[in-house]
């Protein structure tokens, strides 16, 4: 995997800067960082399944929400204990995303794209159609089992999460699977030239996206107590994943992190000044700004600058 | 004994266009056979089934006595034939080296994950390909054409074939290279490579080849030692367009 010492003490003065930050800003910041943990969590989760293997995903929500609904469900209609319906809820979601494989064995770039928008919508009709005792049809669900009581419970809570996500997902793909993945959206097929079988590697690129989705998803509802069906099967809210991870950077797993925060710090940040959507304008110029000067993200940009100073380069 | 490749009544047909016509022909272990024909004669299609990216519609492909024919092209790979392509197709983001690491992972998800890769076998296929250490860590945007191929080839063997299939390897390149990559394929053949090599450089094909194979129109019209064929009147009016 090739870690170095400086791997080791950025993780660590990152980690411990987050988890004195209760200490550190108002709860108000907080529940915005909380929502960043989230983000960062479904950016980082778009990345595995999107990133690298150039297998871009427009249905998103499509995972998170049956994660969500999933645990939703359970706990709420059925009592089951949340220890019990999270795991169920993301063995639940991973088995939906190989639903993602039938489109991704022949079809690629754009098509592949609008498929996967056609499974969001197609769940959004579902919730509202099909048993809305169930699922609370249009008006969704409220009175969820919460998991945790006030912002900074709830901040530790998606700060463990997102931290526990992003590691695990950067020392993944720090290996050779990370490398064959990203050698799919190069060239999928000098992949299979090399003897590697691409399907085998998307289809392990969407089991470990939807793991992190589904349990993204049922996390969150756990947070916020409901669901609302029209804000979570919303093409708003896949934008904001997309671009939250080619702001930061895409196929890094730091970068979508990274442009979690970035975005949901600059439309907290926009919010007294500009309260209607007018704050969408913003952050629209500044991912194209963004774009145009560093298509590959705020990571690349910290990178350049930090190849100049490298701890042992010289050596 | 079985032989490495051995393809019996080969057809493959686009509409109503037979662009691989019941071909036959087999490699004798260790030999180096030359494809030759004129364009569109159906080369690489033949090399595309061999690989499986095309399927034939009848006839045999075997591989050291086994059917290939309905394998896919890892499972092919895996069992020892490997091809380079007209047009070079690498990682464009990765460097050289990375660029071979993918082709020396095995086909395993859990072995790619709890192995590393091999950094010295990596940096020993780059070297024999006739890169040299400074090349390591660059990237395909930075090399020329003949660098490129040097790079499909170290790929290429990165698999593990016994069998080569090289697809108009000279194309593009300078003398300088020609002679590097055709020295580099003379010292494959003296170790035991077994070579199908298609190419539109007579001249650059010959020395390397122990026989030669035309085809024209899908269909084989001349087999045998090099000088033979290509003194053959068939091939002599169509490849060479003289009479």
């Amino acid at each position: 995997m090739g870690l170095r010492w400086y791997h080791f003490a950025m993780w660590a003065g990152f980690i411990a800067l987050m988890y004195a930050m209760p200490e550190l800003v108002s709860k108000g910041t907080l529940r915005t960082f909380i929502f960043a943990n989230f983000l960062a969590v479904f950016a980082i989760s778009w990345d595995v399944l999107s990133g690298r293997t150039g297998y871009i995903s427009f249905g998103h929500p499509f995972l998170i929400g049956i994660g969500a609904y999933t645990t939703a469900i359970l706990t709420k209609r059925f009592d089951v204990a949340i220890e019990i319906s999270i795991p169920i809820a993301v063995v639940v979601t991973m088995i939906a995303s190989t639903l993602f494989i039938l489109p991704a064995l022949r079809i690629r770039g754009s098509y592949f794209a609008l498929v996967t928008l056609a499974f969001m919508e197609l769940i959004y009709q579902l919730v509202q159609v099909i048993r809305p005792d169930l699922t609370g049809g249009t008006r969704g669900m409220s009175g969820i089992q919460t998991l945790t009581r006030g912002a900074v419970n709830g901040y530790y809570m998606s700060l463990s999460l997102m931290l526990a996500v992003a590691i695990s997902m950067w020392l993944l793909m720090r290996t050779r699977v990370g490398t064959a993945l990203s050698a799919i959206g190069m060239s999928e097929d000098s992949v299979l030239g090399s003897g590697l079988s691409t399907t085998r590697l998307k289809l392990f690129a969407f089991l470990t996206g939807a793991f992190v989705a589904g349990l993204g998803g049922a996390f969150y509802v756990h947070y916020l107590g409901s669901i609302a069906p029209r804000a979570l099967f919303d093409i708003n809210f896949v934008f904001t994943i997309i671009v939250a991870a080619l702001i930061g950077g895409s196929s890094t797993i730091i970068g979508p992190m990274v442009g979690a925060f970035f975005l949901t710090y600059l439309l907290e940040y926009l919010r007294p000044y500009l309260p209607g959507a007018e704050r969408y304008f913003i952050y629209g110029g500044i991912a194209l700004l963004l774009y145009m000067y560093q298509p590959k993200g705020i990571y690349h940009i910290v990178m350049q600058a930090w190849e100049r100073f490298k701890p042992g380069k010289s050596a | 004994m079985s032989h490495p490749l051995e393809i019996t009544n080969l057809v493959k047909r686009f509409g109503g266009l037979t662009a691989t016509d019941d071909v036959s022909f087999h490699i004798e272990q260790g030999q180096s056979v030359g494809l030759i024909g004129p364009n569109g004669a159906g080369k690489t299609t033949i090399f595309s089934q061999i690989m499986g990216e095309l399927r034939q519609n009848s006839g045999t492909i075997r591989l050291y006595g086994e059917d290939i024919g309905d394998l896919s092209t890892p499972a092919r790979i895996r069992r020892g034939v490997s091809r380079t392509y007209q047009v070079p197709r690498p990682f464009g983001d990765m460097s050289v080296v990375e660029n071979i690491r993918v082709g020396l992972m095995p086909d395993s998800i859990w072995k790619m994950i709890t192995q590393g890769p091999d950094r010295d076998r990596e940096i020993e296929l780059a070297l024999s390909v006739g890169f040299s250490e400074n090349d390591l860590n660059r990237r395909p945007d930075e090399l020329s054409m003949g660098d490129l191929r040097k790079l499909e080839m170290a790929r290429t063997m990165a698999t593990g074939p016994s069998v080569m299939l090289l697809d108009e390897v000279f194309a593009g390149l300078t003398k300088g290279e020609i002679s590097q990559i055709g020295e580099l394929i003379q010292q494959m053949r003296r170790d035991g490579m077994t070579f199908l090599i298609v190419s539109h450089d007579l001249g650059a094909l010959e020395p390397l080849i122990d026989r030669a194979i035309a085809i024209n129109y899908g269909s084989k019209i001349a087999e045998g030692a090099y000088a033979d064929v290509i003194s053959d009147p068939n091939v002599r009016s169509s490849y060479l367009g003289v009479a």
